[in-house]
């Protein structure tokens, strides 16, 4: 026992040790991630092995890995992965292709770069499902503005307008390019944060050794824009794999179920038909195919750096 | 320097003016085609084939667009869950940035990483048991449904911000403020968050535009017709065999100007916020 007196917790409190306060500190933080991430991971996967039907009398049933097996049969599921990875494979290369672009023209020497940064920032501040409706009228087939340019163009009759979201394909299409006007903008403003910490005197001393602009391109601006386009592409993909307001804005997963990813499978199967059992199941698989997926990158992106 | 050597049709003032219009149209244009239509008349808009400039503008649409559907509600429900979770979250990530900028933790990469690690976990994957916890706490069709899972959204990029706000911040200020009496807490209040504020400003703008424009969670977990936000609202203001498009881009444009504004008004803090979040996330 000492004889100095320990601190009040009154007096802990008004001037905590340094420990104290880094515990004080993270512990909201914590809490929130205990409540949102950590107890809802450890609830979905028990969930996974259970009958649990919010609609039903019935109780929680152990199941074992019964609905992994149903899983795995289940055409829907398999429909909605394939759809789901499509809509990444597509929409992730081309948003960043349009991005770059966006960029490299944003990166002009304009007297003013208000108008050009608000035209990247507005589809980045708009809702994923506000572009989806503002789309969907675009597409519309009678009085849509893409078939208006169609008909102007002569690509298409008026009295045979393209029927964009009433066809498999075509629904898909207008989807994929939906999502790659609405997430272009951010990979551009990433992308132009990149290009802009370019020093110029590389370009100058190229120039000097006689590079033309478009080895200019290939052998300075993208090397020196790999760190940016890399972590464009990861939360690019990451978001890619969630889709789920812009062809539930779109389309509805329609025409049947041709453009239903597998975010929209699990919200379809647990907030409609309640069945928390089987949408767990379903949440799980997601989650292993999205960690396979981004895995592969941050492989990719450990072999760069 | 270059420009003498440059080719006839990369004139820089022509390029310039195209590669100027190319942007703003790509942006603007979908915003613009909604509220042209928002302004057409029935019989303007059942015109085949289809006009581009509104003819005769009528404000028509927007006053159904209020007596159809509750839409101020609509934007009652949005602003208040999008401002308060706004608040809770710049609270809760200054605090954790400044543990993490400032306090001698032996895991302080460790925290980071796991803040910002919860951000890359597909939240639709935990839709379900969120779901769930929110049923059994009762707080379905409450502002806190949505307040409080939005705050751990926004948790990763205020946090980044933030970290970096602080860690630009001289240490010296801070020891001369104890120095002179200020206890951590004191010193932290009355000099590092004034000086951060510009990174509390930015890193809070970027948590509403986040929290208003949430879609998933606010149709799913807010399903009343009372508690839904904007996205969601004006999403469900199809009817089942018709959709009132003039009606519905009348609510877009009135659902969009606000973001718009705050974006335009703190463009440079906003692209700062996105690409410091995003280079270092």
């Amino acid at each position: 026992m000492t004889d100095q007196p320990r601190p009040t917790w009154g007096e802990q409190l008004r001037d905590p040790s340094e420990k104290t306060l880094a515990v004080l500190l993270l512990a909201p933080a914590a809490l929130l991630l205990l409540l949102i991430v950590v107890y809802p991971i450890g609830r979905l996967i028990s969930n996974s092995f259970f009958d649990l039907r919010l609609s039903g009398r019935k109780g929680p049933r152990f199941v074992g890995l019964e609905n992994y097996a149903l899983v795995l049969q289940d055409i829907d599921f398999w429909n909605a992965a394939g759809n789901t990875v499509l809509i990444t494979v597509i929409t992730v290369p081309g948003a960043l292709v349009v991005g770059l672009g966006l960029a490299l023209l944003a990166n002009l020497p304009f007297k003013r770069q208000w108008p050009v940064r608000l035209a990247l920032l507005l589809p980045w501040a708009l809702p994923l499902s506000f572009a989806g409706l503002i789309f969907a009228w675009f597409f519309h087939t009678d009085y849509g503005v893409v078939n208006d340019v169609a008909r102007r163009l002569g690509l298409s009759s008026a009295e045979q307008p393209t029927l964009w979201l009433l066809h498999p394909w075509l629904a898909m299409t207008a989807i994929c390019l939906t999502i790659i006007w609405k997430t272009s903008s951010f990979m551009a403003l990433i992308l132009l944060a990149g290009l802009q910490m370019i020093p110029k005197s590389l370009y100058e001393a190229a120039e000097v050794d006689g590079a033309s602009r478009w080895q200019q391109f290939w052998q300075i601006t993208i090397p020196m824009l790999m760190p940016s386009i890399i972590v464009a592409l990861i939360f690019r993909t990451i978001t890619a794999l969630q889709t789920f307001d812009i062809p539930f804005t779109m389309t509805r997963g329609g025409p049947g179920n041709s453009t239903e990813t597998l975010a929209m499978l699990i919200h379809k199967t647990t907030i409609d038909y309640l069945d928390v059992g089987y949408g767990s199941t379903l949440a799980v698989c997601m989650f292993i195919i999205s960690l396979c997926i981004t895995s592969l990158y941050i492989r990719h992106v450990g072999k760069t750096a | 320097m270059t420009r003498a050597t440059e080719p006839g049709f990369l004139q820089p003032r022509a390029l310039l003016f195209f590669a100027a219009a190319a942007v703003v149209l790509n942006g603007f244009f979908p915003v613009l085609w909604i509220l042209f239509t928002s302004l057409k008349t029935e019989a303007e808009l059942a015109a085949k084939p289809i006009t581009w400039w509104p003819h005769v503008p009528t404000l028509q649409n927007y006053v159904q667009a209020f007596t159809d559907q509750p839409l101020l509600r609509y934007l009652g429900n949005s602003a208040a869950v999008a401002l308060l979770s706004t608040a809770v979250s710049l609270v809760v990530s200054a605090m954790a940035a400044y543990a993490i900028a400032r306090l001698n933790l032996k895991h302080r990469q460790l925290i980071l990483t796991a803040i910002v690690a919860s951000s890359m976990f597909p939240l639709v994957t935990l839709l379900v048991p969120i779901f769930e916890t929110m049923r059994s706490l009762g707080w379905l069709n409450t502002y806190a449904a949505l307040v409080v899972p939005y705050t751990v959204l926004n948790l990763p990029i205020c946090t980044l911000v933030l970290v970096s706000f602080f860690q630009s911040i001289p240490k010296d200020l801070e020891n001369a403020a104890m120095i002179d009496g200020c206890t951590r807490l004191g010193a932290l209040w009355r000099v590092v968050l004034p000086l951060a504020a510009p990174g509390v400003f930015t890193a809070g703008i970027l948590a509403f535009v986040n929290a208003w424009d949430e879609f998933l969670l606010a149709l799913s977990l807010n399903s009343s017709a009372s508690m839904r936000t904007l996205p969601v609202g004006i999403t469900l203001y199809q009817g089942e065999f018709s959709f009132p498009w003039p009606i519905i881009s009348a609510a877009l444009i009135v659902a969009i100007v606000p973001v718009a504004v705050l974006i335009a008004l703190f463009q440079e803090r906003v692209v700062g916020g996105l690409t410091q979040g995003g280079l270092k996330g």
